[in-house]
Order: structure tokens, then sequence, then C-alpha cells
């Protein structure tokens, strides 16, 4: 009897050890997935707002055909003087766990930019559950709050939205930059290198921007939008720089992927347009009498789009001179960011450390007074060699 | 010394798990900067000295363990405190390890679970391990060897595809000059983890064929230096070297920021994987070392008896060592490394080598 009972009396223990994995069970039922923090300041204290997802709308609304009661996210605000403690206080509001490992995006109000965002990364970088892949963006003229409660129709959860339009215009347009929150961790810790993020702002009417009306309609009244790029510099917003500036941003950060320049021939004002299909940007640095010089050289790729001027395209010599054309659109664009960015005194381009990375002895001197003194009288060189390899389904156009 | 065969295989793959143990998931070097990985290659061939030293021992006395031949080259007395020292220094460094392993999963995935539960887990497996053996845990290296291999070149291939490998963060190489490199191997990456191969001391004379030990341990020397140089410069290329030395664990950081087509991304697991098989034989070649010094110092016939009591007591150690992750990283860098691994892995085996050497110089002349 005694013999069999010790390893009955083991057996249990066992199975008792396997309930050790069990001992912070969350139910996914109990937890709220933030999909996206907004963060603002006022009077000293951070404001937290939160972008919580209703998982049963969400999917009703694809099953439904989008005719769904509910909203697909719903929104929480709370106040701290840090922002874990406004993290754990939402909890007054929210009946589950906030849950961070699915928040891919981070909205900054353009306030607290101003007063500088250098501490609130601290958090996401000590806990766990944060991503760093998660994306950051700054909303433009309004608070992060104001740009999180915007409903929106196609893509159900206003996150997402904002997410995939960012990718998407990277990749096509070229004007705004998907930031990550290592990006900008990793800047503070380098002298030569300051950092970009794309902002968001809401066209049309706000007032009813949260309310399920705004989707109902076909052009729904309040609509996000990408806009200008925030220029940083030690953690502070300085100054904002847009349109063809902000693609001449890209160029040099090599982050291009397509775009569509548009040139003038001739006379003709804005009249042919350039797909870029491949570009490539290479940065380097050299030192002329103890200054240094940095080379931006961009190569470019790309197919004729459009045309409202009559081109032979037949005739290589007529590509040969529009390329010279498209070399001097993409310069100026380059030189147009470069100036603008040495106006602020902020090293976006991360020229410092390219000059870091080729002459450390030197860097060294430089590097304390490198955005106030060396960057603003920086010499930039700036070489572009533009492709046309294609022109479409057509050779010459119609218009003669 | 229980009496169990290794074939040279199985001891290759047991020491490439045991240094990339823990080795693999702490901020190893980081002092260096971003020429971590040249620390690491300069731990690695200084190692590689060292692996001689520990080999010559073995080859004077090829059927015994450390703590035998250490009688026999400085005489009964000294030879049983010396043994004894290094029998206390293996439990103690299995504690520790088995703290690190401890501590990384509570920070990162089970922040409400206790320690002790933790450690316990662990510590249970790796005594039931050991208590069947080294053969066993030998062949549970051949298993888990591919495994983590296989994880190891997954998650390298991912983190190229998914773009986040920039060998510009890498320069300036020599930013600092050697001194900082020097300054970090030796106060650092010589001794953890290759120094730590002292351990096989107790291990060696298991070995099927002896002349293969040096085959196996210098080659399982040579390719996990390249693997954790690897891995460390890849840490650096994705992070920056910033983040990595201000990380608990750069291998996590490095693995959450891959992100493949919008659907392979949050692979977390495969670090938890790596971390716990890496772990466990760490554990358990330290804490065998210790249980099989004891029964050899002790002259006990059955070392098995001796794994409980002792696993419980590196259980509690491993809790009571530090009242914080802060200060046992602490102790780890500085205290440890002073007082323990110079003179236990390159003072003492150095000096028993010259008086071996020279007692076996003796024995020849009178041979003659």
């Amino acid at each position: 009897m005694k013999i069999k009972r010790y390893p009955f009396l083991i057996f249990m223990l066992f199975i008792c050890m396997l309930l050790f994995g069990c001992w912070s069970k969350k139910e996914l039922r109990d937890l709220a997935l933030i999909i996206a923090v907004g963060i603002d300041k006022k009077d000293g204290k951070y404001i937290s707002t939160f972008q919580v997802v209703n998982p049963g709308n969400v999917a009703g609304a694809t099953q439904r055909g989008g005719g769904s009661t509910g909203l697909p996210v719903a929104l929480y605000t709370s106040t701290g003087d840090t922002l874990v403690e406004a993290s754990r206080k939402a909890s007054k509001q929210i009946s589950r766990i906030p849950y961070y490992a699915h928040t891919n995006l981070v909205v900054v109000g353009e306030e607290l930019a101003k007063e500088g965002i250098q501490q609130i990364f601290d958090v996401v970088e000590r806990n766990p559950q944060f991503r760093p892949t998660a994306n950051i963006v700054i909303a433009r003229k309004q608070t992060a709050k104001q740009l999180l409660s915007v409903l929106t129709p196609v893509d159900k959860i206003p996150a997402n939205q904002m997410i995939k339009t960012l990718e998407l215009t990277e990749m096509m347009w070229g004007e705004n930059v998907g930031t990550r929150l290592r990006e900008v961790i990793e800047s503070f810790s380098l002298a030569g290198k300051e950092v970009i993020m794309s902002s968001f702002h809401v066209d049309g009417n706000r007032k009813h921007s949260d309310d399920q009306e705004n989707v109902r309609t076909m052009e729904p009244t309040a609509r996000l939008r990408a806009s200008e790029l925030a220029i940083f510099k030690r953690g502070k917003l300085v100054g904002w720089i847009g349109k063809e500036d902000a693609r001449g941003v890209l160029w040099i950060l090599d982050k291009i992927k397509q775009t569509v320049v548009t040139v003038d021939w001739k006379e003709e004002k804005e009249a042919l347009s350039y797909k870029v299909v491949r570009a490539k940007t290479k940065v380097t640095a050299q030192l002329r009498n103890g200054k240094p010089i940095i080379f931006v050289t961009v190569a470019t790729e790309g197919d004729i789009g459009e045309t409202f001027v009559a081109i032979d395209f037949t005739d290589p010599k007529q590509i040969v001179a529009l390329e010279k054309v498209m070399q001097q659109e993409i310069k100026a664009e380059i030189e147009k960011a470069v100036h603008v960015a040495q106006k602020k005194k902020s090293d976006i381009f991360g020229f410092g450390e390219v000059v870091h990375r080729t002459y450390p002895k030197e860097w060294k001197k430089m590097k304390k007074m490198w955005n106030d003194k060396y960057f603003p009288k920086l010499d930039v060189q700036v070489k572009v060699e533009s492709f046309i390899r294609r022109t479409g389904l057509r050779t010459r156009s119609y218009i003669q | 010394m229980e009496r169990a065969r290794i074939s040279a295989r199985q001891l290759f793959m047991l020491a490439i798990l045991f240094e990339h143990g823990s080795a693999m998931v702490i901020p190893l070097g980081v002092d260096a900067k971003q020429d971590v990985w040249l620390a690491i290659l300069c731990g690695m061939v200084f190692g590689v000295g060292l692996l001689f030293v520990y080999y010559r021992l073995f080859t004077y006395y090829p059927n015994l363990p450390f703590t035998s031949y250490s009688q026999r080259i400085v005489g009964p007395f000294f030879g049983k405190v010396l043994a004894l020292i290094y029998v206390l220094y293996f439990l103690y460094i299995s504690a520790r390890v088995l703290r690190d392993f401890g501590e990384l999963l509570l920070t990162f995935a089970y922040p409400e679970t206790p320690l002790f539960i933790l450690n316990a887990v662990m510590m249970l497996t790796v005594m039931y391990a050991v208590y069947k053996g080294i053969e066993v845990i030998a062949r549970a290296s051949q298993l888990f060897f591919f495994s983590l291999y296989w994880i190891l070149m997954l998650g390298f291939v991912l983190i190229i595809i998914a773009g986040e490998i920039d060998v510009r963060r890498l320069q300036p190489i020599l930013e600092e000059g050697w001194p900082r490199i020097f300054h970090v191997v030796f106060t650092q990456t010589l001794y953890v983890p290759f120094g730590e191969l002292v351990v096989f001391t107790m291990i060696f004379p298991y070995l099927r064929k002896e002349e293969k030990v040096w085959k196996a341990g210098f080659l399982a020397l040579l390719l996990s230096g390249i693997n954790l140089a690897m891995i460390m410069g890849m840490n650096v290329a994705a992070l920056g070297a910033d983040i990595v030395s201000r990380s608990t664990f750069p291998l996590l950081n490095t693995i959450q920021e891959i992100r493949v087509a919008n659907f392979l991304e949050r692979l977390d697991v495969l670090f938890m994987i790596a971390l716990i098989v890496g772990g466990f034989f760490k554990v358990g070649v330290f804490f065998y070392a210790g249980v099989i010094g004891v029964a050899d110092l002790f002259a006990l016939k059955q070392y098995q008896r001796l794994v409980y009591p002792l696993g419980i007591s590196v259980l509690f150690l491993s809790l009571a060592i530090a009242s914080n992750f802060a200060e046992h990283i602490k102790e780890g860098l500085r205290i440890v490394t002073i007082y323990m691994h110079v003179p236990l892995q390159m003072i003492i085996p150095i000096f028993l080598l010259l008086i071996a050497m020279v007692k076996h110089q003796k024995k020849e002349r009178k041979g003659r």
C-alpha cells in the first residue's frame, strides 16, 4: 500500500507544477486592446488618450457589410503626472486591463512636441508590452486627442487608417515618412542626427468627427490627412517642412521609393511628369581644410507618366535633354530642403553621423557644436543622375 | 565520477550550448559600444589560450576530474581545499545563471510570477537531468543543438529580410582604439563565456576518445565565439550602439524589430526558446560539475544522493545572492569577475599546469 501511494503523490505534485504557467493569465475578454495612444500635456500633467478596439464591432462591420450598430473603437482619456500613472488611472473608466502589445501608433500633440518629447519614450522602452516598431506622428495644429477622435470610413479603425495612409504615401508620393519609436530614441543618442516625423491634420469640420454621422456621408465632414514633416532638434519641435521640400528630405534620407516629378519644358510650365520607379541615394563626407563637405549623390530610374507638350520620345537626344531637366528639378528640391534645415539648425539628414563614421577623430571636436555651428554653414554638393527608361504605351503624344 | 562515456560530437554540442547559454541574451561586453563584436572575438582568441591550459592539465590526468588531479598535483590537503573552492564556485555560478535566467523571464514575460516559482521549475528540470547523468545531458544537447541552430538561423534570415540591418551603425570601427576593447576583453568577455569552460575540466574525463578533446573543445569555442560576435554585431547593426548598451536583453529588442510582410512579427517566442534551452544547459553543466565534484571530494559512490539537497541549496542560493537585478548584475561584473573568474579560471589552472609539468618532467627523468 505504501509503495503504491508515493508515485501517485509525486504525480499530483507534477500536475500542480504545470499550473504555474497560468500564474498571471489574462482572458482575451478582459483585455482592452489599445491600438493608438495620444499624448498631450496641460498644466504640467500628461493627458493620455487611448483608442481602444471594440472587437465585436470590427468583426461585425465586415460581416454585415458596414451597417453595424456600434463603433469600431472607443476613446478614453486619462491624466497623470507620468504616463504610467495616466495609464493606471484609466482603469477608473475602462473595465478591462489596458494592453499595449498591439499599439501601433503614438500621436503627440503639437503643443507637447514644441515643449519637448524626450520624456515620453522612457516608458515605451522600459515596458515589455510596448513595441518599438510602433509609428509616431504629430497632430498638426491640434491636440492628439482631437486627431484620435476622428472616425474613418474605409479602414474602420482610425489608427490603422493613419498607419496605412502613411505607408502608402511614403511609397507612392514621398513627402511623408513613417518614423518608428526606436528611430526617435536612437536619434537622442546621436549628436549628428536629428529626427523627423510626419504629422496628421484633421480636414473639414471637426465638430462631429467622432460621431457615426461622420462616416455615413460619402465625403466625411472630418477627414484625416497626412501633412508636413516635423523637424525636431534635441527632442523639441522647431519647425515644419512640407511639399517638395519635404520630398527633398526623403531624397537625401534614401527613403524615396516611388514618386512623380513634374517639370517645365521650354515655355510650358509644369508640362511633363516623370514617374520614379527606383531611386538610390548615397551620402559621403570629405574634409577639406578641416571643414567637412557633404556629397549627396542621387540616382533615379523611371518612366514618362504624362505630357502636355509635343515631344518626340523616339528621339534619344530629346530623352537626354529631358533627363537633364529632371536632374535640375530634383537637385533644386534637395537643395531647398537642405536650406530649410540649415535655417532651423537641425541636422535631420544625419550628415553629422556620416562625418562621424568617416572622420571619427575630427568629429570629436565638432560633435558639441555640430547643429549650431557647423551644420548651418555646411557645404552640401548635390549630384543627381536621372534615367528615363521607358515612355509607356505610346511614343509621341497626340498633342501637337 | 559516474561510469559514463560521451562522444566527442556530444562534447562539442554540449560546449556550444553551454557557451551560447546566457551569453547570447545578456548584453555581453557592450561597454565596447559598436566594437563589441571585436571585443568578443578577442575574448575568444584569449579563451583559446585558457582552453589550452585546461586541455594540457587533462592530458596529464586523462581519467580524472579536476577535483581529483588537483590533489595529485599539490598534495592531498591543498588539493582538497582547492577542489572544495572549485566545487563551491561551480555551484555558486550555477545559482547565478539560474538567477539570470529567472530575472530575464520575469522582466519580460512573467511580470507577476514570483522569482521562486520560475527558478524552482527550472531547477527541478535541471536536477532531474543531472540525476540521470552526463550521458542524458549530452544526448539532450544533441537534440537541442539543432533546434537552437535552426532558431538562430531563422532569426538571422528574418532580420536581414526585414531590412533592419544597417552596417553603418557598426562604424566607426575602433573609435576609441584598442585600449577600450582590451579593457572589455580582460574585464568581461574573456571570462564570460569563454573562461567558463573551466567547468569542462570535470567533464573531459568522460570522453570516449581522449585525443579528440582538443578538437571538440577548440571547435566549439571557435564556433560559439564567432556566433556570439555575429549576434552582438547584429544587435548593434539593428539597434545602434546606444540602445544595445542600455538594454537588458539586446537580442530580444532585435527580434522585436522583425517585421516581414506585415504578418511575420512579434517573434519573441524565438527568444524565449533560445533563452530556456541555453539557460538549461548552462545551469545544468555547472550544477553537474558541482555535484560530481562534491561526490568525488568526499568519495561518495553514488553522486545521485547529492542531487536533491544540493539542488535545493542552489535554488535558495539563487534567490539569496542579490536583493535586486542591479545588485545581481553589479556583483557579476565586478566582484565575481575579480575574486572568482580571474583566479579560478586563469591563475590557479596556470599554476597547476606549471607544477604538473615540472612533476612530470621529474618523473620522466627518473624513468630514464
